[in-house]
């Protein structure tokens, strides 16, 4: 738990950290990176800069040796400049998320009144603390009543524009308790938006632009650890790139419903209740091993490897079937129109049945064009021979 | 002198001599603005701005647009044409209410349809497919009456009263409710904050007056093995849906709650089965044979779709949407885009209003001027203005009508003028 006082210290995300720690930073960042790279700290802001990009690769939840000093506040900015310079969408996002689930871990040891304090004076936000707490509703287990109090309400603007990249349907404000322009919310849900807030913070680009990238690469501590970020990102790029879900299908044969939450997920962004289920089902029809559907999810921002495990584990066990293409349209995640896939607009001819018939799902895409390679495979095998 | 031209008329003195009952909107000059001429053909001229008021009214006196529109945003460069250069700079929530967009049972009354391949025809809203050819292009004409503007003004109280005061505490003075001048209400919620809400923002809000993309699982409403009693204090929706079957159950008689269950998706037996458990039935959903979540789900789809106000949902999304300017003139009826007060808008009667000053049927105080019509159309339904109904009328019939009347079916397109008579 942080007093009041280094709560700065704590979140460099604060607008009050940034005025205390770098009132006197420059425009340009090189004059901050050289001295930090000319500094005693030079080397341990590398080694946990590095642990914290490490970290990020393989979408860890956490970082063994984060600590809540000084440094990690300059270590903030660096990331910041870091990101700005490798230009990789995919590995800001996994970093983002990285360093925002890090701070709810930290925020949800906060007491009460830090969190107003963060969200009201820091973060601008309205939301009111509730000191004897206030019943919104009731939850009812079979017969039993239990009362859902909470000491926090956020206006609901301000809920609006945190959520607005949650997309998920427990973020929806008509799926919450909204009354007199607030909606009552746990005190965890509010880290979570808190959460969000910082994952975008990082994203943003509120440093100068960086103009001149060479001369931030002559800074020598500063190119030795980007160059060590670089090397190893790009081996596990390529593990990335290459992962397909280990001995099933080839991925390219999905459909391009699939390919958009793949292509999404793969940038850590967050999916919709709808996409994931329909991921989940997808995958679970496919055979794809459990831990490999978890290994999936863990890009989101919101992963939790042990609920994943669960929700993946009961899905299987219930034997969702995965939607239809008709459900898929009406649930807005057809893409078929939009990436004008051939199969999915005009279908395949059935020798069978001697007509063209319609794609219904998923599923028969994946066999269409499993299908049409083997004949295309042997095709090729017969001329060769 | 054309029926157009005659129009253009009228209208041009009412924006000559009535420029009092042209308000001034908010931030004016940071609006764009939109108009529809006289011309045959429909274009509207977007991308005008004015330095000022006078600068509009004066444009109003030139020009005399059919129609006139501004944006609910507000721009740097509001008339730049390219929409990204314009400067946004933040819009109000708009909300259009327009019998066209939901069902009411006038519509069987007084609405046609023709075919557009086969020319068959029909009453009431137009279908999804020609029952006789299955084109789906039809040619329709909507109508108004005292009844369905009487449900648009409902809307827009079930709007103000159950979502926009109690949940989202909207002050009162941020609301402009405004009679569209035809089928309609528009409200305008003007507020800082609101302004800089994005389209997907909105789109929440949307969901939630309209009840769109609710979840019965998350708010505990699915759950048939649980006492939903339990939930009828929850905030938000979980509230309005409990309260909501209480009132129905309690507040109807029998035979006419049986009516209203099996709309909602119920069969017989479960019928009968709340009917004689009143008090409990909420409780004990599991007891009840034959009720599956999935019917039971439906009823619940069904319930929030009845408490959900009816608003035209992309007007409310749209942050670049042009609406219409109130105190204009509506070009397909020749009513004033009334604005009104809510305590004036308990009273409103559209198209019999006793106060003058929010009459919407402005020439109807050329009390002396007739004129004699023909109809043009096939059919026209009746319509009743100022208490007195007029029609229906069959095409080729000739009648002498008060200007009024006659500006709203010149207006419609379904009638042209023979000769002026003052009395």
């Amino acid at each position: 738990m942080s007093d009041n006082f280094d709560l700065a210290s704590h979140y460099p995300w604060l607008p009050s950290s940034l005025i205390k720690y770098y009132s006197n930073l420059p425009d340009d960042p090189k004059e901050f990176i050289s001295e930090i790279f000319s500094s005693t700290i030079s080397e341990e802001i590398s080694e946990r800069t590095f642990e914290i990009f490490k970290a990020a690769f393989n979408n860890l939840e956490n970082v063994v040796y984060y600590k809540l000093d000084k440094l990690n506040v300059y270590m903030y900015l660096l990331i910041k400049i870091l990101l700005i310079v490798l230009n990789d969408k995919l590995l800001t996002n996994r970093v983002a998320n990285l360093y925002s689930k890090i701070n709810y871990y930290d925020l949800l040891e906060e007491n009460d009144y830090n969190i107003y304090h963060i969200c009201n004076e820091e973060l601008n936000l309205n939301v009111q603390y509730l000191p004897e707490g206030e019943v919104y509703g009731n939850k009812s287990y079979e017969n039993n009543q239990q009362q859902v109090i909470t000491n926090f309400k956020i206006f609901f603007i301000d809920y609006l524009n945190l959520v607005a990249n949650l997309r998920d349907e427990y973020r929806k404000l008509i799926n919450n308790p909204l009354s007199n322009g607030f909606v009552f919310l746990k005190k965890k849900t509010l880290i979570r938006l808190l959460q969000e807030y910082v994952r975008n913070k990082i994203k943003e680009v509120e440093i100068k632009e960086i103009t001149k990238k060479d001369d931030l690469l002559n800074i020598k501590g500063f190119r030795e650890l980007l160059e060590k970020i670089s090397a190893a990102w790009k081996n596990r790029k390529d593990e990335i790139e290459y992962y397909e879900f280990d001995g099933t299908e080839d991925a390219s044969f999905y459909p391009p419903c699939i390919q958009e939450i793949r292509s999404k997920a793969k940038e850590g962004q967050n999916l919709i209740h709808t996409e994931r289920l329909l991921i989940l089902w997808f995958l679970l029809a496919l055979n794809v091993p459990i831990e490999d559907i978890v290994k999936f999810f863990s890009t989101m921002p919101d992963f939790d490897q042990e609920k994943t495990t669960y929700q993946v584990n009961f899905a299987k066990r219930k034997g969702y079937k995965v939607y239809l293409c008709e459900t898929l349209k009406s649930l807005d995640l057809c893409r078929a129109n939009k990436d004008k896939e051939k199969i999915c607009t005009e279908g395949y001819y059935s020798k069978t049945q001697e007509a063209q018939r319609k794609i219904s799902s998923p599923l028969q895409y994946v066999h269409v064009r499993q299908h049409r390679n083997r004949r295309e495979s042997k095709n090729k095998s017969n001329i060769n021979n | 002198m054309s029926d157009i031209d005659y129009l253009k008329r009228l209208f041009q003195d009412y924006y000559r001599k009535k420029t009092n009952q042209i308000p001034p909107i908010d931030s004016l000059n940071q609006r764009e603005f939109g108009f529809i001429p006289w011309d045959d053909i429909i274009i509207m001229n977007r991308h005008i701005s004015f330095v000022n008021y006078e600068a509009f009214k004066n444009y109003l006196s030139k020009f005399s647009p059919r129609h006139i529109y501004s944006s609910g945003a507000l721009y740097n460069n509001p008339d730049h044409t390219d929409m990204n250069k314009k400067g946004y700079l933040g819009c109000d929530f708009l909300i259009d209410i327009d019998v066209d967009h939901f069902y009411t049972p006038c519509k069987k009354d007084h609405d046609l349809w023709y075919c557009k391949k086969c020319g068959k025809n029909g009453i009431g809203m137009a279908p999804n497919k020609c029952p006789k050819c299955e084109n789906s292009q039809f040619k329709s004409l909507s109508w108004i009456c005292e009844k369905c503007l009487s449900l648009a003004k409902n809307e827009i109280f079930k709007l103000i009263e159950d979502f926009l005061l109690p949940d989202f505490k909207i002050n009162k003075e941020e609301l402009k409710v405004v009679f569209s001048g035809h089928r309609g209400y528009h409200l305008k919620i003007e507020n800082e904050k609101i302004r800089n809400l994005s389209g997907a923002e909105r789109r929440e809000i949307v969901d939630y007056l309209t009840g769109e993309n609710i979840s019965y699982e998350i708010l505990g409403l699915n759950d048939l093995n649980s006492n939903l009693y339990f939930l009828e204090d929850n905030y938000g929706w979980t509230k309005k849906i409990i309260n909501k079957i209480k009132k129905n159950i309690h507040d109807y008689p029998n035979d006419v709650l049986k009516d209203i269950l099996s709309d909602f998706g119920l069969n017989r037996e479960i019928i009968e089965y709340i009917l004689n458990d009143k008090n409990n039935f909420l409780k004990n959903l599991w007891k009840i044979k034959g009720l599956g979540e999935k019917t039971w789900v439906n009823f619940l789809k069904n319930i929030t779709k009845n408490l959900g106000a009816k608003i035209d949902v992309p007007v409310s999304i749209d942050i670049h949407r042009l609406i219409r300017y109130p105190g204009s003139l509506h070009g397909s009826t020749g009513f004033r885009v009334q604005e009104l007060s809510l305590s004036e808008l308990e009273t409103f009667k559209p198209l019999n209003e006793i106060n003058q000053e929010i009459d919407p049927i402005v020439f109807a105080e050329k009390k002396d001027v007739k004129i004699k019509i023909e109809i043009l159309e096939n059919k026209v339904p009746s319509i009743k203005i100022k208490g007195k109904t007029y029609g229906p009328y069959n095409k080729g019939t000739i009648e002498i009508i008060p200007l009024h009347v006659a500006v709203f079916l010149l207006c419609k397109g379904v009638a042209k003028t023979r000769s002026f008579i003052d009395d």
